[in-house]
Parts: structure tokens; sequence; C-alpha cells
């Protein structure tokens, strides 16, 4: 596998790339926004740009829009070369965060707004934008003006209007922000479904690493306009690699431990207290590195009892009992707050000042360099 | 019958009788002008009976309405009383005044149609060249101003406040004399004339100053920010992700001008039309200052008529009747363009 923040191979990845970034970057004035990313989409792929507000993701796919040009580096589309090609010329179409609808078209003609610029003939048109409405569950509501529909639906017509035009990539900019949660929820599988209807490409960018997780094959999480992570979202979840992509996919308890014995896989917390984890997951020349570990790969036992694998001693600060599960937060010795979820499978629980042993497998760690 | 039956019946009763007080009042209110032939009020002080009638109608319709939903109506009393003592008052004695008959200072109320029909034959000259001019202006005004708003709402960046401030700088010298100044930039031997003879646009003995074309010149710069402004303030509030969704939906800039960005500004195309045209049909301080008396527009001919001649009722009848055909004139192009979007 490779490694390094700037270039990475989408595994998934067939024959020529639908979308392909290479060593691309874009700087306004002394600020960079994007820094050397390199990026292989492949056909037919829901493809997540993820990251917190100002990592250059949506820069990124400006970028592959046409409405910034990169200052360096290359978009190519299915192998084409985009330098200096306009927007209106890409065989892309774009969701906008904020819908973008035009407000003195009715929905019909937002959606056969793209169509309108071709040649195709006006019947064709008419059942080819009534389709498209009944795809997005919008049937019959082509004489209504945006401003009359929710949210939800603005949001579904924008995606006809691009869906339409039959891009060869989609892109979609945070297109679900603005909608609530379980509307967007709700939106999150619909789209889905559409891709899978449709087999189009989709590039979606978004800071909700949960939405990322439900719909993308392959999820791009950026930081400070890098590519820290990229591949499927069990990978990254259970592999994160850096420190802020574990602490930005789901929650993480982060150790500082010395290497030991990086071909046994032996490590030792501060203390002396030795742990063990997956003999491959060491690269050499590390002597000190930290160890992850996800709440929910920890169990909680009393001290004393059995143990296999892991196991560190604390002290229960805090316990909250929210239903499908119990939120424990443990003080031990390597970490002063181990965050820890149990499933609610029996009711042995424990309660704030209980002494326990921190428990988990070798292999439910991870190594962040 | 149940309770909300007669409620019901009470409310529709009320409303009845509110509207037919309002409405007796203001027929009324017309007969103490004399301005329909039911003269039974003969002093000023006869007036406050119409007033109170339809002081009453109004607080029966009011009565109507669930106390919740008064408040708006409350509002309009400030603006209602204003618009009652300077536009209604006006109005009626202004028609008053057109029916009249006699010689300075001795009119007596006549119902004289002929101050009317007497337009149609004495001042259609002026009133052709008010709407001539009036439409050619604002025609002219639209083409310098929707570049020029254009530039600003989206090349003016920084600068936007700037120009803005820029574009009304002329409009802190005084109305006269910025209309005087054409003179001089229009005289007979000044650069412009001199320029057009030069390219061969203006024949040897040609002139500018005292023609149509000076007239209309001098009301479309008195007019411009009139008709810059709306059209800027509806440029600058298109969302710029609209014009990015044309692109991205295979539109070049033309066409994303054609569609999207000419079509959004037409309420502010709209509104500066009415703010130049109106004033420009009634203007005369134009055509007195750079036009001849053949280029005379209506309001030239109520100005004399009132201050010089001090014929009250035809000056009168001119004024109705000009207020007329703009009403006319314009119900038509608003109800085109939308009234919806001209106060969204």
């Amino acid at each position: 596998m490779t490694t390094g923040a700037t270039s990475i191979t989408d595994p998934t990845m067939t024959d020529v790339p639908a979308v392909q970034l290479k060593g691309v970057s874009k700087r306004f004035g002394d600020y960079t926004a994007v820094e050397n990313v390199h990026l292989d989409i492949g056909e037919n792929k829901f493809f997540a740009l993820l990251g917190p507000s100002g990592c250059g993701k949506t820069t990124t796919l400006r970028m592959i829009a046409g409405f910034e040009e990169a200052t360096e580096g290359v978009v190519m589309l299915h192998g084409e070369d985009m330098t200096g090609r306009k927007p209106y010329r890409r065989p892309v179409n774009t969701v906008f965060q904020s819908y973008a609808l035009f407000p003195h078209l009715t929905v019909f003609e937002n959606v056969a707004f793209g169509l309108r610029r071709t040649k195709i003939p006006d019947a064709d048109i008419r059942s080819r934008v009534e389709q498209m409405l009944d795809l997005v569950q919008l049937g019959g509501r082509g004489a209504q003006m945006p401003r009359n529909l929710s949210g939800g639906q603005q949001q579904r017509v924008a995606l006809a209007r691009a869906l339409i035009n039959h891009p060869r990539v989609l892109l979609l900019d945070e297109p679900l922000g603005a909608l609530d949660l379980k509307l967007r929820k709700e939106m999150q599988i619909e789209l889905k479904r559409i891709q899978q209807e449709v087999g189009i490409t989709f590039v979606h960018v978004t800071h909700d690493q949960e939405e990322a997780m439900t719909m993308a094959d392959t999820i791009a999480v950026m930081h400070q306009g890098r590519i820290e992570r990229m591949g499927s979202p069990t990978e990254i979840y259970e592999d994160p690699r850096t420190e802020f992509v574990a602490g930005f996919l789901g929650a993480s308890n982060l150790m500082r431990v010395d290497v030991t014995d990086a071909a046994a896989g032996k490590v030792t917390l501060a203390n002396g207290h030795e742990l063990t984890v997956e003999p491959g997951s060491l690269t050499p020349g590390h002597s000190q590195v930290h160890l992850g570990v996800r709440p929910e790969k920890i169990n909680l036992v009393g001290q004393g009892e059995p143990v296999s694998g892991n196991a560190i001693a604390g002290r229960v600060l805090d316990a909250s009992f929210i239903g499908v599960s119990t939120h424990y937060l443990v003080e031990t010795e390597a970490i002063d707050n181990l965050a820890v979820v149990v499933q609610n499978l029996d009711d042995r629980r424990f309660a704030s000042g209980d002494s326990v042993l921190a428990v988990w497998q070798p292999q439910h760690a991870f190594v962040v360099e | 019958m149940t309770a909300t039956q007669l409620e019901n019946s009470n409310t529709s009763t009320l409303r009845t009788a509110g509207k037919v007080s309002t409405i007796a009042g203001i027929v009324f209110f017309a007969a103490g002008f004399e301005i329909i032939p039911v003269s039974i009020l003969r002093s000023p002080w006869d007036l406050l009976v119409p007033l109170i009638l339809s002081g009453v109608g109004m607080t029966l319709l009011l009565a109507t309405i669930e106390r919740r939903s008064r408040v708006p109506y409350y509002l309009l009393i400030p603006g209602g009383i204003w618009l009652f003592a300077f536009f209604v008052v006006p109005m009626f004695r202004l028609i008053n005044v057109s029916l009249q008959e006699g010689i300075f200072p001795n009119f007596e109320f006549a119902w004289a149609w002929d101050n009317y029909t007497k337009l149609f034959t004495d001042f259609l000259a002026q009133g052709r060249n008010s709407l001539l001019y009036a439409l050619t202006a604002t025609v002219v005004a639209i083409l310098i101003a929707y570049p020029l708003a254009y530039f600003i709402a989206f090349r003016g960046g920084a600068y936007k406040n700037l120009l803005l401030v820029m574009l009304l700088m002329p409009f802190l010298m005084p109305f006269l004399l910025r209309t005087l100044s054409w003179k001089i930039i229009l005289a007979d031997n000044g650069i412009v004339v001199e320029v057009l003879k030069g390219l061969g646009l203006l024949a040897d003995d040609g002139r500018l100053l005292a023609t149509g074309v000076a007239v209309v010149a001098g009301i479309v710069y008195n007019f411009l920010p009139f008709m810059t402004l709306p059209i800027y303030v509806s440029l600058e509030k298109i969302d710029h992700s609209l014009l990015e969704a044309a692109a991205d939906l295979y539109s070049s800039s033309v066409t994303a001008f054609r569609k999207v960005t000419f079509p959004l500004s037409l309420p502010g195309v709209v509104a500066g039309t009415l703010l130049t045209f109106i004033p420009a049909v009634g203007d005369y301080v134009n055509a007195s200052l750079l036009g001849t008396p053949q280029q005379f527009m209506v309001g030239n001919v109520i100005q004399s008529r009132f201050l010089v001649v001090l014929d009250y009722p035809v000056a009168a009848a001119l004024s109705f009747t000009l207020m007329l055909v703009i009403v006319l004139m314009l119900l038509p192009y608003i109800r085109a363009t939308g009234t919806e979007e001209l106060v969204a």
C-alpha cells in the first residue's frame, strides 16, 4: 500500500478514471487552498471528499467543474485534459450547495435548462423532464415555482436539473447541508439509489463523516488543502493512519507509546506497561507512535477478573446510559479520559468510582505515526 | 340559527353597512366639490358630513376584522391622512377647477367639458412632444444605465460604493445649473457640434441646441440616476451561483445573460422606467431651457396656463388628463412585467 499524504490511488479503480487530478494546487494570493492533490476516481463510483470547512474540498470540486482554474497540475475527465476548458464545455454537472435554482423559471424549465441549450426537439425535452421529475419523486410539480417548494423538494429539483443532461460525472457540493436531520437521512439513501440507477460517477463534497460513510464507495479525507487518507469507509475507519483522520472520523482514544519490538508488535506506555499491537502495523524507524483504539472496541471488566488481550487499569469517572449502549469515561494510567462504549448486552454496568480494567484485542488497535 | 351563523350574519351586515357608509362618504365628498351633480352641500364646513360618514364606515369595516389583525390597518392611518390631505383633496379640487369657466379671478363651476375637448385641438403638438421625448429619453436612459449598473454591480469590486457616489456626484449641483450647462455643451459652436460636423454626422448648418435632441439629452442626463439605481439594485442581488449554475448547464456567458441575468434584472428596469418616464412626461425645464416653443411639452403648457395666462380651468384639465394618460399607459406595462416582482 502506498503511503504519504499526497499521492494515493483509489484501489477500486478500473480502466481510465472518470476523474483524475494530477498534482493539482490552487493558490489565492498567498493562501494555498489546495496543495498537490493526486486523485483517481473510477467510473460509476460514489466518491466523497470529506473534511472540515476550509480544507479545500469545495475548491477541489470547483476545479473539476471548471469554476476555478488550477494554479498547478492537471484536471482530466475520462482521460481528457480540461485545462482552460470553460465550465459549459465540460461533461460534468453540479448540484450546488444553495441549489441555485433559477427563481424566475418553473420547476419544469429549471430541469429543462440544460437540454434547451442543445438542439433536442421540444417533445423530447418534455418527456425527458417528466421522466426525470418522476425519478426524483416530483412528478406533477413541473408548473410550480421553486420558491413554493420545500427545501428537500428544491434539493431534488437541483439534482434532476443536473442529472437530466446525463453528465459523465455529477458533482455535489454539500447538497444536503441545508436539510434537517431526518430529511438528510432520507436523501442520503435516495441519492445512493439514484446513483445506482443512473450509473454515473458521483463526486460528493461533505463535512459530515456519517454522510460520507453512508453513501460513498471511496472517501478522501482532506485537511489543510491535502488529502490525508483515501480508501473505503471501513478501511479509513479501522486504520485512519493519521491523528487528524482518527479524530475526524468517529471518536478515538490515542495513547502515546514507545516501540520496544516492532517485529513482534510490542509497545510500552510511559509507565512501562506493555501492550501488543498487530505485528505488521508498526513500520520500522519510528521509536514513538500513537496507539489508537475506538471506544466501541474496548470492553470493561472488574479489577482482577481474567482477561485476554491488552488491558489497562482505571477508575470510572462518568457513566451515561443511552439505551443501546452505555458511554463511560475512564481515568487510566495511559490516558486521562478514555472513552468506552459498551453495548448493553446484559445488565452489568459500572458506576463512577468503580475500579475497572479496560480491555481490547490487539487487532482492534491502530497505529498513528 | 346557531350562534356562529348569527355571528356570521352580523359580521356581513356590519361589513355591508361599513362599505355603504364609506362609499357614501366619498360620493358626498365629491359632491362637496361639485364634481358630481348632487349639490346638497353648500359651505366648506359641510365637507365634515362626508368625512364623518366615511370615518364611521371605515370604523365599521375595521370592527369586522379580528382584533389581532387590525394593527396593520392602524399603521396605515398616518400615511392615509397624508395621502388624503395632499393627494385626494387636491385631486378633487383639481377636477373641480378643470370644470370651471370664467376669467381670472372669477371662475365659476359650470360643467365646462369644453376645457377638455379644447385640449385635443389646441395642445396636440405638445402632447405628442411629451410622449415622444419621454419615451425616447427612457429608452436611451435604459441603454446607458444598464451597462453602467451592470459594470458597477459585477465588476465594481471594492470600488462599488465609490462608483455609486461618482454616479450621484453631479446631482449635488442644482437642477437648473446642471441643465443650463448642457446649453454650453450643445452650443452651436460647442465641441459636440464641431465634432459631429467634422464626422459628417451633422449638416454644416445643423444644430443641436433648440432641437428635440437637446431636450431628450437633458431629460436623459437629469433622470439617469433614477434609472441606474433600481437596475443596479436588482443586478446586485442576483446570486452569483445562479450564473455558475447556468454555465454548468452549458450556457455561454451571453446565453447566461439572456436567460438568467436579464430576466432577473427586469424588476429594476421596470422600476427605473417608471421613475424616469413619469416625471419625464410632465417635465418642462429641459424643454424650456434647451428647446424652443416648438419643442414645448405638456408641462410647459400647464406651467404657462397656470402661472402666465392664469387660465386655471384649462391648466387643471391638462394636468388631470396627463395623469390619466400616464396611468392608462403604464397599467398594461406593469401588468405585463409583473407587479409581484416589482415589490418583491
